[in-house]
């Protein structure tokens, strides 16, 4: 059975192990965010998600409760299938053990809901051998992120989060280097004198919104980090294979069946494993909604500077509190112009967000 | 005997004159309701309608002092602690301290409907990256930064998780102004599955075991905190006794909301009734006098019940009122035009349900903190609704939408979804900004058409009862 995802914080690499096939509902190819909403206020994004949920009765899907649009989502929609249907309690505190047991718990919950709709208990061994393979795919859809345009990178992802498969596209920084005979850069592929590196932060980005990609690459801007919920953030997830070492001990990864071995009796071994999945996500969750959002901060901090961001552009959709409320403190926090474009816009056309970022840019390349 | 009767605030300062020559006795914070206008800039004041018995200026004094108050308590040396968003169980913890005060600073999204935006608020927390799009709670972010209003607390609490967005986004915005929170877990509640022992919470509700567990490791987290500052531990046997002295209040309040709601008419008028319920979230900043406010309260609507002495008319629709109002003139105009409050959700039914007397303390407030309607699902929140319609004879439904805030949309329709579909009651949702002035003849026309919709229901010559 398919799983639809919500959120990339709830990791695919659980409903695998479980023997189901996850999928990143906001690229499903059918994932609408052009229809009116049903009131004013209702983000489109939660209300594709539950057309979505309610398109597909056949799939289970599993909502986020890290946002209230999403958590009233789940409670709005109606569907013949209610056993299909899970809320997942993403906490948003990350330093306590009360936080971790309440992830811990809602993984072991998630399990339960997934061998009830026929998937079976991760074998042993399974789990560490989905992670470290996830791990690595999740390295290398990083490591390529330098060479492609934003697009290649988004349709990479949708690959990765929608097929389970890590297949990038020839590397554009490959092509324009044979062709004007220069050495690859990181992040210096299409990148001129007047081409402006920017930082796309935000909420997802689904395959219907990714003409904003080419619409700020082919204005002049350069993509160079894409920090969208399921941009380069989501990829920190299981990855790199080295956080899933053995805490305890110390030392290199795990082998396959390392968490398998700790313990005797079945019931330990899935404990433990999940303990452990809990404690690695909320290690490696990097969001907006989390208490404090320090960690977001940090994260985005370290990038911009070390890519020589020089403007940030947030997406955000109508309703979501958690990001506009950040507007004015990415602007304090990394000195640079913010440009907030309403994701619900789309619906209405691209001309307009068209001419907001073009004036974005000349007013970058203004020298801002 | 004097008949009941809303006042204007200059109605009401001259009838102050003649109680006070009449050797009327009052509270230290008492006095007359005009000073609020004339010294505090309070314009608002002017614009409603107040009851006109001694209890109830003793409610408005009450409210309206609650800022001097603080400060008078922070110069005697007190600690003053800012509970944010939960609503209801971090105060019961902190007045079970000695020397302890706390409030929620959630509370000034009503200063800029008193002070009819003269206050700046809104403009100030727009300039701050807050703008209209949200929740009018965001005159909070101002009020901090300006100091004005509130001193600033020695200690903010704020949960997050299953709240508000709205609220959670504000917080974090403050934080990074340079207010430092701390952030306590509030899960999402949901139902007991199979396998999980489910426990009972105020309210009839029911959560797993786990979930009160988590939230209670959360409370004792907090616990130690508000020791620290009060330098006392908080003990279960301190804890268990602000726990009964809470439920005073609870217990008080429900039985004036039975008086007032439950009566044949309304005894007591809407707007008193909301800052009534209001006293429960934290005593309003001194739970002894919150106490005897409420006692006045109480004693006054049962005299008028029992002597048939009604402020609005038998006949007016029961109304059950969902939200609270951002301006509170609204609660008002639904009497003036045709209805009467028969019950209430405003967001905080938690902090009127009683916290359990019999079980460990931290456990009953962890019970009753996952209580709340905001961190359950809309189903839960709708079938109480119903629930309460039922038992008030509600004959309609108004949905006061809060502008801006991100659970209302969606919210909003499943809840008069449900009312529809179990009730058969008309409802109507409406948005009401801080000061709805300017939306007068657009909310007349919504709400008479709900009150003449739901009086042609009736049956020719009956009123309920």
């Amino acid at each position: 059975m398919l799983v639809y995802l919500t959120s990339p914080w709830i990791p695919a690499e659980w409903i695998q192990a479980h023997g189901l096939e996850a999928r990143g509902a906001w690229f499903a190819p059918d994932f609408a965010l052009d229809r009116a909403a049903l009131s004013a206020g209702i983000c489109a994004f939660s209300e594709a998600v539950v057309r979505l949920a309610e398109g597909h009765p056949e799939v289970a899907v599993v909502f986020s409760s890290h946002c209230d649009q999403l958590r009233r989502g789940f409670d709005s929609q109606v569907s013949p299938h209610p056993e299909r249907r899970f809320l997942f309690n993403l906490p948003s505190t990350w330093q306590t053990p009360a936080a971790r047991r309440l992830l811990e718990s809602e993984l072991a919950r998630l399990g339960r809901f997934l061998v009830a709709l026929g998937g079976r208990p991760p074998a042993p061994g399974e789990l560490d051998r989905i992670l470290v393979q996830s791990g690595r795919h999740r390295t290398r859809m990083l490591s390529e992120a330098p060479h492609l345009s934003a697009r290649q990178f988004a349709e990479a992802l949708a690959r990765f989060y929608w097929e389970g498969e890590v297949r990038p596209p020839r590397r554009q920084a490959e092509s324009s280097q044979e062709q004007r005979g220069t050495e690859p850069l990181n992040w210096g592929w299409g990148v001129s004198a007047r081409t402006v590196p920017i930082a796309l932060v935000g909420g997802p980005l689904p395959r219907g919104q990714w003409r904003l990609l080419d619409l700020l690459e082919g204005a002049g801007a350069r993509v160079v980090l894409n920090a969208t919920e399921v941009g380069e953030r989501g990829m920190r997830l299981c990855s790199p294979p080295e956080t899933l070492q053995d805490r305890d001990g110390g030392g290199s990864p795990p082998e396959p069946g390392a968490f398998a071995r700790r313990g005797s009796e079945e019931p330990t071994r899935v404990a433990e494993t999940t303990r452990r999945l809990a404690q690695h996500c909320l290690e490696n969750m990097i969001d907006v909604f989390q208490r404090p959002n320090t960690r977001l901060y940090a994260w985005l901090g370290e990038r911009i500077e070390a890519r020589k961001v020089s403007g940030i552009v947030l997406w955000a959709y109508t309703g979501c509190d958690l990001w506009r409320a950040e507007v004015q403190s990415l602007r304090e926090a990394f000195g640079r112009p913010v440009l907030l474009l309403d994701a619900d816009e789309v619906a209405t056309g691209w001309a307009r967000l068209n001419s907001r970022i073009e004036a974005f840019l000349e007013s970058l390349r203004g020298g801002w | 005997m004097l008949f009941p009767k809303k006042l204007t605030i200059e109605e009401w300062d001259a009838r102050y004159q003649e109680l006070a020559r009449n050797g009327l006795r009052e509270a230290h914070y008492g006095g007359p309701l005009g000073r609020h206008l004339a010294i505090e800039g309070n314009l608002r004041l002017r614009r409603l309608r107040f009851d006109n018995s001694t209890a109830s200026l003793r409610l408005w004094n009450f409210l309206l002092t609650e800022n001097e108050r603080l400060r008078q308590a922070r110069e005697r040396g007190e600690k003053i602690v800012g509970a944010m968003k939960d609503l209801g169980t971090v105060p019961v913890m902190a007045y079970s301290l000695p020397g302890m005060r706390t409030f929620y600073p959630d509370g000034a999204w009503w200063t800029p409907c008193l002070m009819e935006c003269s206050d700046g608020l809104l403009n100030q927390a727009e300039a701050l990256g807050i703008d209209a799009s949200f929740c009018p709670v965001r005159a909070m972010l101002a009020a901090f930064q300006n100091g004005e209003h509130f001193p600033r607390p020695d200690l903010l609490l704020c949960s997050t998780g299953a709240v508000c967005d709205d609220f959670s986004a504000i917080a974090q915005r403050l934080e990074r102004l340079g207010f430092p929170i701390a952030w306590w877990e509030m899960p999402r509640r949901r139902a007991a599955e199979a396998g999980e022992e489910g426990c009972r919470l105020p309210g009839g509700l029911v959560a797993p075991r786990i979930q009160i567990d988590g939230a209670q490791e959360e409370l004792a987290r907090l616990a130690v905190m508000l020791g620290d500052l009060a330098g006392h531990r908080l003990e279960a046997p301190l804890l268990a006794r602000g726990i009964r002295e809470a439920n005073r209040v609870r217990r008080l309040l429900a039985a004036l909301r039975q008086a007032a709601y439950g009566s044949p008419a309304a005894p007591l008028p809407a707007l008193e009734m909301l800052i009534a319920e209001m006293l429960a979230l934290h005593f309003c900043s001194d739970r002894d006098e919150s106490i005897k406010v409420l006692a006045g309260l109480l004693a006054e609507a049962r005299t008028r019940a029992r002597q048939g002495r009604w402020i609005v008319p038998p006949d007016a629709v029961r109304v059950y009122w969902i939200n609270p109002v951002a301006d509170l003139r609204a609660m008002n105009l639904i009497e003036d035009w045709g209805g009467r409050i028969c019950g209430s959700d405003y967001m905080f039914t938690h902090a009127l349900d009683l916290i359990p007397e019999d079980l460990p303390p931290l456990e009953a407030l962890a019970r009753t903190a996952l209580a709340d309607p905001m961190v359950g699902s809309s189903q839960d929140r709708a079938a109480r609704v119903v629930a309460e319609c039922r038992t008030s004879k509600a004959e309609a439904v108004v949905l006061s939408r809060i502008p801006g805030a991100s659970h209302c949309a969606r919210e909003g329709l499943l809840i008069r979804e449900r009312v529809r579909d179990e009730l058969g009651i008309p409802s109507v949702e409406l948005e009401i900004p801080p000061l709805c002035d300017s939306l007068l003849p657009t909310l007349q026309s919504r709400i008479q058409a709900l009150i003449e919709t739901a009086r042609s229901r009736r049956p020719p010559g009956v009123v309920p009862r």
